[in-house]
């Protein structure tokens, strides 16, 4: 996917900094600060709408809002985005 | 230059490309047979959490071998699935490993289900054939398990050249996601275990990029059925969630069941065929599709992801499930091209034609030609693709041990260190220039629609050559802002290469077979087509031969 319309909330006061989310990513949206040992969602547009970060962090600290309609499913019939 | 990077040098008995579950199981087998040899995987994101394995339904084949010949099965395969076009010794030595495999991963840590009675528990798909689940911490396992034996692991590094001696594999470069460092590593044997291709179309299937591919390719090594590499999925259009089987359940607008136009009985899984109905229907005023789940034809059942209890994935599940029901108001389903090309040439031991380097899993699925006529996993054969990717891994642990230790550390070759060097960084060093993701709509336009790249005809696959031409002539202009944009540039050109070589090569298969569908050739030519279509580059250029597939060695053989 290119180009996604899709939301990443994190919430840095629940973050513990373990790391996973950004181990997670298996398409390199997510970064880390290792100063402040928290995830940087750096390449949101690529995010796959994959739900593996937001499974990985036991603390709820990140929730991924999919916007469907911004992937192309490429099809040449108008209302297949 | 003014890109400013690091350089490391690194020498190693064997080096993966790679760290999915076919890496880890090639690093894990190789170890177990040879302790005393090195073992470096390089991942281009995290060892354990990359790939594919981690990210399906966690389903794996299940053969009964007290029950069953192996042999029955390749007969039914070549048949109904593979239209002889599949290597059948090798298909039948990966049915024989079957329960080795399960055996296999259980050691090395993934959670396999098993009865009290210590039975695996499977459940059953015909009288001597089954499925099984496994649990998604599959490859996190394994990665402690590879650890433990001493495998070196680095990640979010990208191999992007193949280096050569006297025309053996002697290493490869790579570079830093995170900081630009360049890597020459020198290596006795060289693994590719870099997935297929998939185009960044569909959700999940988005690190099959092809990058591995390409450099296969770049190096000289020869790759075969490049164009089986186009798998469709039926997806709800709204979550574009894939509905596994919905093939046996559509209906058009006027209420019609129209699986019955092109299946007579129940079929493994998805065929072309069902694509080419769907869009029968959406060009003659009778769409869209719906799949009406409280139909006899449905099975309506759970997922088969619920079926065992697998903690790990359960919550990915759960997630993926949520959210799409959110938005799933209605049942329309229309396909969306999964790709699956995965066409590096390996023999019986997954070596390449290149001595020394070797290709497993979703790299060299279609390659191996074990499937025949079908894309990668699931390639109508559903919980195959884990299994092949171990089944590689394993297959290919004792000739690459054996080729690293009988050979010496190559020389390295600095001109060739330094032509990938300048070849890896131009993008950024670009003052202007389009972007690649300019390059991969292009593709993604041109491999994207139904009737280009899976109901094909010869007009239609002109016009998608045509585009990816425009795409191709694109590639040199690229411009890098970083590094992750500099790994999607070069992603993107491997991207063109798959397509391209995917459009030459249907056009000259002038027939259907399998999951190779035209048109203008709709049947199954045995007389003619009894082929592989080999592609190679040679100095620069693209070349295609046939080869005629070895059938008189084989027990199954077409009706005349
Ligand atoms: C949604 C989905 C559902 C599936 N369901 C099932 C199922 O139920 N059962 C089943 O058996 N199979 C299933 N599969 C298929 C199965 O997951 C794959 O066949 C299998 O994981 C392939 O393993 P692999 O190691 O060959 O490749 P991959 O898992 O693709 O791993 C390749 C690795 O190489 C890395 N890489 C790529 N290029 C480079 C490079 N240039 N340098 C360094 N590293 C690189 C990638 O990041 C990745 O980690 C599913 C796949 C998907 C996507
Ligand atoms: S997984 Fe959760 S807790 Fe861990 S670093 Fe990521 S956001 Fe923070
Ligand atoms: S949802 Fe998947 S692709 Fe998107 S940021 Fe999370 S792990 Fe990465």
């Amino acid at each position: 996917m290119i180009d996604t319309k899709h939301e990443i909330v994190f919430h840095p006061e629940k973050c513990v900094g373990c790391g996973l989310c950004y181990k997670a990513c298996f398409v390199d949206v997510i970064r880390w600060d290792e100063e402040n040992k928290k995830p940087v969602f750096k390449y949101v547009e690529d995010c796959e709408h994959c739900f593996y970060c937001e499974s990985v962090c036991k603390r709820g600290a990140i929730e991924v809002k999919p916007n469907y309609a911004s992937e192309r499913l490429l099809q040449h019939f108008d209302r297949y985005r | 230059m003014k890109t400013q990077v690091d350089r490391k040098t690194l020498s190693t008995d064997v080096l993966i490309a790679g760290g999915g579950v076919g890496g880890l199981t090639a690093a894990i087998s190789i170890k177990e047979i040879a302790p005393e040899l090195d073992v470096l995987i390089v991942e281009k994101q995290t060892c354990g959490y990359g790939g594919k394995a981690n990210k399906g339904g966690g389903v794996l084949q299940y053969f009964d071998l007290t029950k069953m010949d192996p042999w029955d099965f390749v007969k039914y395969h070549a048949n109904v699935i593979g239209g002889f076009l599949g290597d059948q010794e090798l298909l039948a030595k990966y049915v024989s490993m079957n329960n080795h495999m399960l055996d296999k991963l259980t050691e090395w840590g993934a959670k396999v289900p098993k009865n009290p009675d210590g039975t695996y528990n499977v459940m059953p798909t015909g009288p001597a054939t089954a499925i099984i689940g496994v649990d998604l911490d599959i490859t996190l396992k394994m990665r402690r398990t590879a650890e433990k034996l001493g495998v070196k692991i680095i990640d979010k590094v990208a191999i992007t050249d193949l280096l050569k001696k006297d025309g053996k594999i002697a290493g490869a470069t790579g570079f830093s996601l995170l900081d630009g460092t360049f890597y020459e590593i020198t290596a006795k044997a060289v693994i590719m275990a870099t997935g297929s291709q998939n185009y960044r179309i569909g959700s999940m299937w988005g690190s099959g990029r092809g990058d591995g591919i390409a450099a296969v390719y770049r190096a000289g090594a020869e790759l075969r059925n490049v164009e089986f590499g186009n798998f469709a999925q039926l997806v709800r259009v709204r979550s574009h969630t894939e509905v596994v089987y919905g093939e046996n359940f559509m209906y058009n607008a006027k209420g019609e069941h129209i699986t019955k136009n092109f299946l007579k009985e129940r079929e493994p899984d998805i065929s072309s065929k069902a694509i080419r109905e769907w869009y029968w229907a959406m060009t003659n005023g009778t769409g869209p599709v719906h799949l009406r789940f409280d139909s006899p034809q449905s099975e309506g059942g759970a997922p088969l992801s619920r079926l065992w209890d697998r903690p790990y994935g359960q919550e990915f599940w759960r997630l993926n499930h949520e959210r799409a029901a959110a938005v799933d108001t209605d049942t329309e389903v229309c396909p969306l091209l999964i790709g699956e090309q995965s066409p590096i040439k390996v023999g019986h031991d997954m070596q390449t034609t290149i001595p020394g380097l070797y290709a497993i899993g979703d790299a060299s699925y279609c390659g191996s030609a074990a499937p025949g006529a079908v894309p990668a996993p699931p390639g109508r054969n559903r919980g195959s693709g884990i299994l092949n990717a171990v089944f590689a891994g394993i297959s290919c642990a004792e000739s690459v041990a054996n080729h690293a230790k009988s050979n010496p550390l190559p020389e390295v070759d600095k001109e060739q260190i330094e032509k990938s060097f300048t070849r890896v960084f131009a993008p950024l060093e670009r003052e202007s220039g389009c972007t690649c993701k300019d390059v991969i709509r292009k593709v993604q336009e041109a491999m994207g629609p139904m009737e280009y790249s899976v109901y094909m005809h010869a007009d239609r696959i002109a016009q998608a050559l045509a585009i990816v031409l425009e795409a191709k002539a694109l590639v040199p202009q690229m411009k890098a802002v970083d590094f992750h944009d500099l790994l999607s540039c070069h992603e993107a050109e491997a991207m063109v290469l798959s397509a391209e070589m995917h459009y030459r090569a249907a056009e000259m298969r002038k027939e259907s077979r399998g999951w190779f569908l035209r048109e203008d050739y709709p049947e199954m030519d045995n007389k003619n087509w009894l082929k592989w279509i080999i592609v190679k580059n040679v100095d620069g250029e693209m070349t295609f031969s046939t080869e005629d597939v070895p059938i008189e060695k084989w027990p199954v053989k077409p009706m005349a």
